[in-house]
């Protein structure tokens, strides 16, 4: 389970999180929502270890990890996909693969690790040798969520999976994205501007606004209690 | 501690202390022992040579490691000139300085192209081939053997237009030097020059934004350190009367770096103490002597991390950079801010099929848009759709890879930023990028650079003139600070101010700078809701100038009182144009922000 | 093939070869922190003037080279730990660390000066002596020039190995890319940092011994011109490429040879200096870099 209490996040004058408090239980999607600068990034960040966090604590199954470094977050289970399609672009799929598994628990021997996500996704097993950074947004979307599936984590932190990708790939990455988080039953956190569709896939919600919680919620009453307006209006 | 440095700051910048300073001296000096006197010529040199350094990295921000070559070629060219060939001195030295000043032009050439790393080796790399070549070319520069029997002071061999000097009257000659490249680099510091020279080493982005071009300015600044080294060496030959390669080697170059370094780059003041301290303690104590290098070494290790802003830093405070009397006598002028309404007709920025692609990826596609004088345009899209990048493409910092812009009839695509900014083109950016040593009338001051008419010397002597163009534009500074409901702040230092008070500057700098047409970069990011109407207020105000805006945001209610058209990108390609009550229903909007299916719920 | 040209080519790539060496403890800590040690050149000289006056307390040549070589590498990670890594802390400008790793370098350079005089010291045999030859190609062949070359191209291969072939050299090839992608990977940067730091003056030091041991005398200013030659070939084969460090060293050392046999001895240095800024200024990219494609 992954908690936030009251945490607080600034870059130099800009707070991007204010007092921002969270519970993500595991075996279920928590969907974080909000438009351009919200503070979804930035919570996904003090959750890692990357963001200045000057006030609150972050828990991990009870553990506070506020004063822990990056590496050591990522050690206890941490993994994160960040925002942008942040890859290493320059090495092939295969290296990026291998790289996120030496770093990651190694639960599964590493062939066994890299046929299951060939099995899963074919097309990665065409390109292993090819520089990542020349697939297709939809296939580096793929790498990245195995990059962090391969690490046998505890609690994923997506930003943006549908970034620039066409409905159709979005609707196979978030398949996916669904497949495992029942299948591992871990915590898993998505970030998201594609309302409807987070709120489809996840359990629980909660909309930021100006680093702050406006609305949240299972995300069924979201859903239904709204037929989009409501949080349409939350955007635009 | 402030108060003492407020004391001591204007006991320096008083001119009738400096005055009796230099008179005491002048007067003082036949009592000191030629030995004293001696070692206070090479005081006033060092002095000399750390005002080169304090120019190009104090204020431009370009490191050198290799300063030690602009030094000898001061020293040789007038060694070998007088010596060789029987000029006068009084001739010899300002060769040298245009020499060395040229060279600094052609060395700016180079290093424009580079920077960090490359930059401080490529100066080392400068230095390092100067000192060959004058080890060398044994006919000119004597080799390894030296040039011996430059006329000098101290070998009372020199004269000077047909008047011996010995080695009192050459203080008395250096100590008025001296006093006039203090003076000179003030006047620059507190100018047009110094304020885009600062702006530069801030951030070239930002200063070729508000149309300040980085590589002229640059080129000013090693031709003025070049030929202020220069002057140092030439006065230095003249001096100790033998040139050898080693005196101009990398130990020269270090040496002035630490003078530099502990006087506190920026502080003209800092770098005379510096001077000072640095040539009297190795004359004066034998120990220091023995561990000059050590020391030295511990210095450049450490200064930097201990005391960052130097002697100066720790004496004085920081400098600033508009002079008093020019802000005394905006004081009593008043401007209206209708001085900055665009002159003429107001004329129309075409965007036509703007696309950028950076590899494979395609950030901006096809995009075309219009912006007419008095009307303000909204742009959004979700994360990633390409607005910043359109921005860039139109002010010149990205050239696009197909579309043309257009801007008063002129074709202004590929334009570098500076000369885009300068057609009436400005922008503000999504961080904003003000000079944060600055205070806020400073940053407003450096928008209006451009709107300068007098020339560099002018601004150098300090000339009535200067004063008076100065003058003027701070007084429209102060009716833009009204504007924006700065005034309060005008004097703080813009890094101790809130964000929001930031982004008010910033958008007040781009409209010093006399914009046709302004395009802001989420201007509201980060703001309160207080300062967020204030904000709006001040872009009302620019609308009813003229002037025509774009805006890039995602507050929707925001734009939704201010805008007349509003345009949405998303992937890069545009999805809808028109009023935003339009854009609140429309079904590709709502799915590029929502995700498709909400567009069908 | 006349005998003088042979010479001159065999001893330019000889250090050619050694340039390159130190041209890829530069690219070490570029890779990791974009940074370099400027004061590299004392650690060569350093390391060579220890290796010189412990073998002269009467300990064997080639346990003098490592115990040197393990006193520059603890330089190499104090100078990261204290001078690079704050001065990145204070300031996002090169300024910072520019200015304090040159002086740590002056530093080392006057502490040397004091307690090993200035004087140039002679540097004892490690394996040949500079008198014995192989014949190759019917030439005499120094064969210090041969092991110097051997042991530079080998260090420079099984770094490259290293770097592509381990996970540990693959994490090195990550922070380059993204240092906070790796963070966020679980990749511990800061000790990768400081063992970059550590690695790269170990190279430093090799390079200094091999140096010494072809010029057969160290001085305390021995160092800086080398360093700014290393730093020569990282730029013409593109700062951070180990075979285009190879490729640049070997262009300098053998430019720089030939102007040395033809022209004069002394301008040995000056042409690649001279080399240096030039392709700074037209190709900074190296010679056969690419220049990057990158959105803003």
């Amino acid at each position: 389970m992954l908690e936030l209490r009251g945490v607080t996040v600034r870059y130099g004058a800009v707070r991007a999180l204010e007092d921002l408090s969270l519970r993500a239980e595991p075996g279920g999607i928590t969907a974080i929502l909000g438009a351009n600068g919200a503070g979804k990034s930035s919570l996904m960040r003090a959750v890692s270890g990357i963001a200045p966090v000057v006030g609150g604590s972050v828990l991990l199954d009870g553990q506070d990890i506020t004063g822990l470094p990056a590496p050591a977050r990522a050690k206890l289970g941490i993994a994160h996909a960040m925002e942008g399609r942040r890859l290493f672009r320059q090495l092939t799929v295969e290296d990026n693969l291998k790289l996120a598994w030496s770093f990651g628990a190694r639960r599964v021997a590493l062939p066994a690790s890299l046929a299951e996500i060939y099995d899963r996704f074919p097309i990665l097993k065409e390109k292993a040798r090819t520089p990542a950074g020349l697939l297709s947004g939809g296939q580096q979307q793929m790498v990245i969520l195995s990059c962090t599936t391969i690490r046998s984590p505890r609690c994923l932190l997506l930003d943006e999976p549908s970034l620039g990708l066409a409905p159709i790939i979005v609707q196979q990455i978030y398949g996916f994205i669904t497949d495992y988080a029942a299948r591992s039953g871990i915590t898993v956190v998505i970030a998201e501007q594609m309302a409807t569709l987070a709120l489809k896939v996840s359990r629980h919600c909660l909309v930021l606004r100006r680093g702050r919680v406006v609305l949240q919620g299972p995300s069924a009453e979201l859903l239904q209690g709204s037929d989009g307006k409501a949080l349409a209006a939350s955007y635009l | 501690m402030n108060a003492v440095r407020a004391w001591l700051s204007a006991l320096v910048a008083d001119w009738r202390l400096g005055l009796l300073l230099v008179a005491a001296l002048l007067l003082g000096a036949p009592w000191l022992s030629p030995g004293t006197v001696q070692i206070a010529s090479f005081v006033l040199i060092a002095a000399i040579f750390a005002q080169s350094i304090n120019l190009l990295t104090g204020l431009a921000g370009q490191i050198s490691l290799g300063h030690a070559g602009f030094f000898g070629i001061g020293a040789y060219c007038t060694g070998i000139l007088v010596k060789t060939h029987g000029l006068d001195v009084a001739l010899g030295v300002p060769v040298a300085v245009l020499l060395a000043g040229l060279t600094g032009w052609l060395l700016s050439f180079p290093a424009n192209r580079v920077r960090d790393v490359y930059l401080a080796m490529m100066t080392l790399g400068f230095g390092m081939v100067f000192f060959e070549i004058v080890r060398e070319w044994n006919d000119v520069t004597g080799g390894t053997m030296g040039l011996p029997g430059v006329p000098s002071a101290a070998l009372r061999t020199l004269t000077i237009l047909g008047v011996k000097v010995d080695g009192l009257g050459y203080f008395r000659l250096l100590l008025l030097i001296t006093a006039g490249i203090v003076l000179l680099m003030r006047n620059l510091t507190q100018s047009r020059i110094g304020r885009a020279f600062y702006a530069i080493h801030v951030s070239e982005v930002a200063a070729g934004s508000i149309g300040i071009p980085a590589g002229r300015t640059k080129q000013l600044a090693y031709a003025l350190s070049g030929a202020v080294a220069g002057l140092a060496g030439a006065l230095y030959a003249h001096l100790v009367g033998y040139l050898g390669p080693e005196s101009f080697a990398l130990p020269r170059s270090i040496e002035v770096l630490v003078i530099a370094i502990v006087g506190g780059l920026g502080s003209i003041a800092g770098q005379v103490l510096s001077a000072t301290l640095f040539t009297f303690l190795p004359e004066r104590l034998q120990v220091f002597a023995e561990w000059q290098f050590i020391a030295y070494g511990l210095v450049l290790t450490f200064s930097l991390l201990v005391l960052p802003r130097g002697i100066g830093g720790l004496f004085f405070l920081p400098p600033r950079f508009i002079r008093p009397r020019a802000l005394a006598r905006a004081a009593a002028r008043r401007a209206e801010t209708a001085t900055l309404r665009p002159a003429g007709q107001g004329a129309a920025l075409e965007a036509e099929g703007i696309t950028m692609r950076f590899g494979g990826l395609v950030a901006v596609d096809d995009v075309s848009l219009r912006l007419e004088p008095g009307r303000i345009t909204a742009l959004v899209g979700p994360n990633g759709s390409g607005k910043s990048t359109f921005v860039n493409v139109v002010t010149g910092i990205y050239r696009p890879s197909a579309g043309r812009v257009r801007f008063a009839e002129r074709d202004i695509t590929g334009l570098p930023d500076h000369q885009v900014a300068a057609a009436g083109v400005v922008r503000t950016f999504q961080d904003p990028r003000l000079v944060p040593h600055f205070t806020v009338r400073e940053n407003l001051l450096l928008g209006a650079h451009r709107q300068f008419r007098h020339t560099g010397l002018a601004a150098a002597l300090a000339l009535p003139g200067a004063t008076r163009d100065e003058a003027a534009q701070l007084a429209l500074v102060e009716a833009v600070l009204a504007l924006a409901d700065l005034t309060d702040v005008a004097d703080r230092p813009i890094d101790t101010l809130p964000y929001g008070t930031r982004r008010m500057a910033e958008v007040g700098r781009a409209l010093l700078a006399q914009p046709r047409i302004i395009l802001l970069d989420e201007p509201a990011a980060g703001l309160s809701e207080a300062e967020m109407e204030r904000l709006s207020q001040l872009i009302r105000d620019m609308k009813a100038m003229g002037i025509g805006i774009l805006l890039i945001d995602h507050h929707m209610d925001f734009l939704a009182e201010l805008v007349d058209d509003v345009v949405v990108l998303d992937s890069g390609r545009m999805i809808y144009r028109g009023d935003i009550a339009g854009m609140r229903g429309d079904a590709q909007v709502i799915a590029a922000y929502l995700g498709d299916e909400a567009a069908h719920a | 093939m006349d005998d003088f040209f042979f010479s001159l080519l065999l001893a330019g790539v000889s250090v050619g070869a050694v340039y390159a060496l130190i041209a890829l403890g530069l690219n070490l800590t570029f890779w990791t922190t974009k940074t370099l040690n400027f004061g590299q050149g004392s650690l060569m000289m350093l390391c060579a003037m220890l290796t010189v006056w412990l073998s002269s307390q009467g300990i064997g040549v080639a346990l003098a080279v490592l115990g040197s070589l393990a006193v520059v590498a603890a330089l190499g990670m104090f100078i990261e730990r204290w001078t690079v890594r704050p001065a990145l802390k204070a300031s996002g400008g090169s300024m910072g660390w520019v200015v304090s790793t040159l002086g740590f370098g002056i530093f080392l350079q006057g502490m040397a000066a004091k307690y090993f005089g200035s004087q140039a010291m002679a540097f004892p045999d490690v394996v040949f002596s500079a008198q014995d030859y192989v014949t190759l190609f019917g030439q005499y062949v120094s064969l210090q020039y041969l092991v110097v070359l051997a042991v530079a191209v080998a260090l420079i291969l099984a770094l490259e190995l290293f770097v592509r072939k381990t996970v540990w050299g693959r994490a090195v090839h990550a922070v380059s890319l993204d240092p906070e992608l790796a963070l966020v990977q679980g990749i511990p940067v800061r000790r990768l940092v400081l063992g970059s730091f550590m690695l790269s003056s170990i190279l430093a030091g090799v390079a200094g011994v091999l140096i010494a041991q072809i010029g057969g005398t160290v001085d305390p200013a021995f160092g800086f011109d080398l360093v700014l030659l290393g730093f020569v070939a990282a730029v013409l084969g593109g700062m951070g490429s180990s075979f285009g460090a190879l490729a640049g060293g070997l262009v300098v050392g053998i430019l720089s040879k030939l102007v040395g046999g033809y022209v004069s001895t002394a301008a040995e240095h000056g042409i690649a200096f001279a080399l240096l800024m030039l392709a700074l200024a037209v190709r900074p990219q190296g010679l056969f870099g690419r220049p990057e494609v990158s959105k803003a």
